[in-house]
């Protein structure tokens, strides 16, 4: 987004989150996000949700994020992607930036599967006065680890020192 | 696939960087409630942001 001439980076937290809650979306919060909420201090610029592949999920959330433009992140302008239950339903993973932000829609994560296998270990949360599901911390950390990237070694570890603070308290 | 949230064996890798943790930025964090924590989430963004923008400024030759 642009705001006085210089391009924005803020994610919009809030609305991308009320978007999907408002319109009865079934997904769960992961990554950064996720971490936040357990306690996390590092800084996460994005939305990552696992959403539910049934039919009408796809449809609910394609029509909730239409309004700002889902796009493929980092991929050249004009090509001819189309925000589309069509297109969800044709792939699974999308790293989407969006008018107000960035937002990854998983349908399956490492390590953690699909939404339904996933829902099971989710604690509800009030973020941003919306009622919804958040992986909980041990289910995250082990998705981190299947997950083998390099760059989450930090994360990791800072999510198990979270744990072993929790258990301590 | 089912999640594997059970207790993992400790990596030693992980266990290295772990070593290197703040624990007091945890700790504090762990006081706050999730809508705080949400809150300074929003809050170190937009610094962050702030801070890039004035590095730009500064990067950005002058007319």
């Amino acid at each position: 987004m642009l705001v006085n001439g210089w391009i924005v980076l803020v994610t919009d937290f809030k609305q991308l989150i009320a978007s999907l809650v408002e319109s009865d979306v079934e997904f769960i919060v992961v990554g950064g996000l996720a971490a936040t909420v357990h306690g996390s201090a590092r800084l996460t610029q994005d939305v990552d949700v696992v959403y539910s592949r049934s039919h009408e999920n796809i449809e609910r959330m394609v029509t909730a994020l239409a309004p700002f433009e889902p796009y493929l992140r980092g991929a050249p302008p004009g090509l001819p992607f189309e925000w589309s239950t069509a297109t969800i339903k044709s792939g699974l993973n999308f790293t989407l930036t969006t008018t107000i932000g960035d937002i990854d829609v998983l349908g399956e994560i490492a390590g953690g599967g699909f939404y339904d296998a996933l829902v099971e270990h989710t604690i509800v949360i009030d973020l941003f006065g919306h009622e919804c599901k958040c992986l909980d911390l041990p289910t995250l950390i082990a998705t981190k680890r299947a997950a083998g990237r390099p760059r989450d070694l930090e994360a990791i570890a800072e999510l198990e020192a979270l744990h072993e603070e929790r258990e301590g308290q | 696939m089912k999640p594997k949230s059970d207790r993992l064996e400790p990596d030693p890798v992980i266990e290295a960087y772990k070593k290197d943790i703040d624990r007091t930025l945890l700790r504090e964090n762990l006081k706050r409630t999730v809508a705080e924590r949400l809150a300074n989430l929003v809050a170190l963004q937009e610094l962050a942001e702030e801070a890039r923008r004035a590095g730009e400024r500064v990067d950005r030759p002058r007319d």
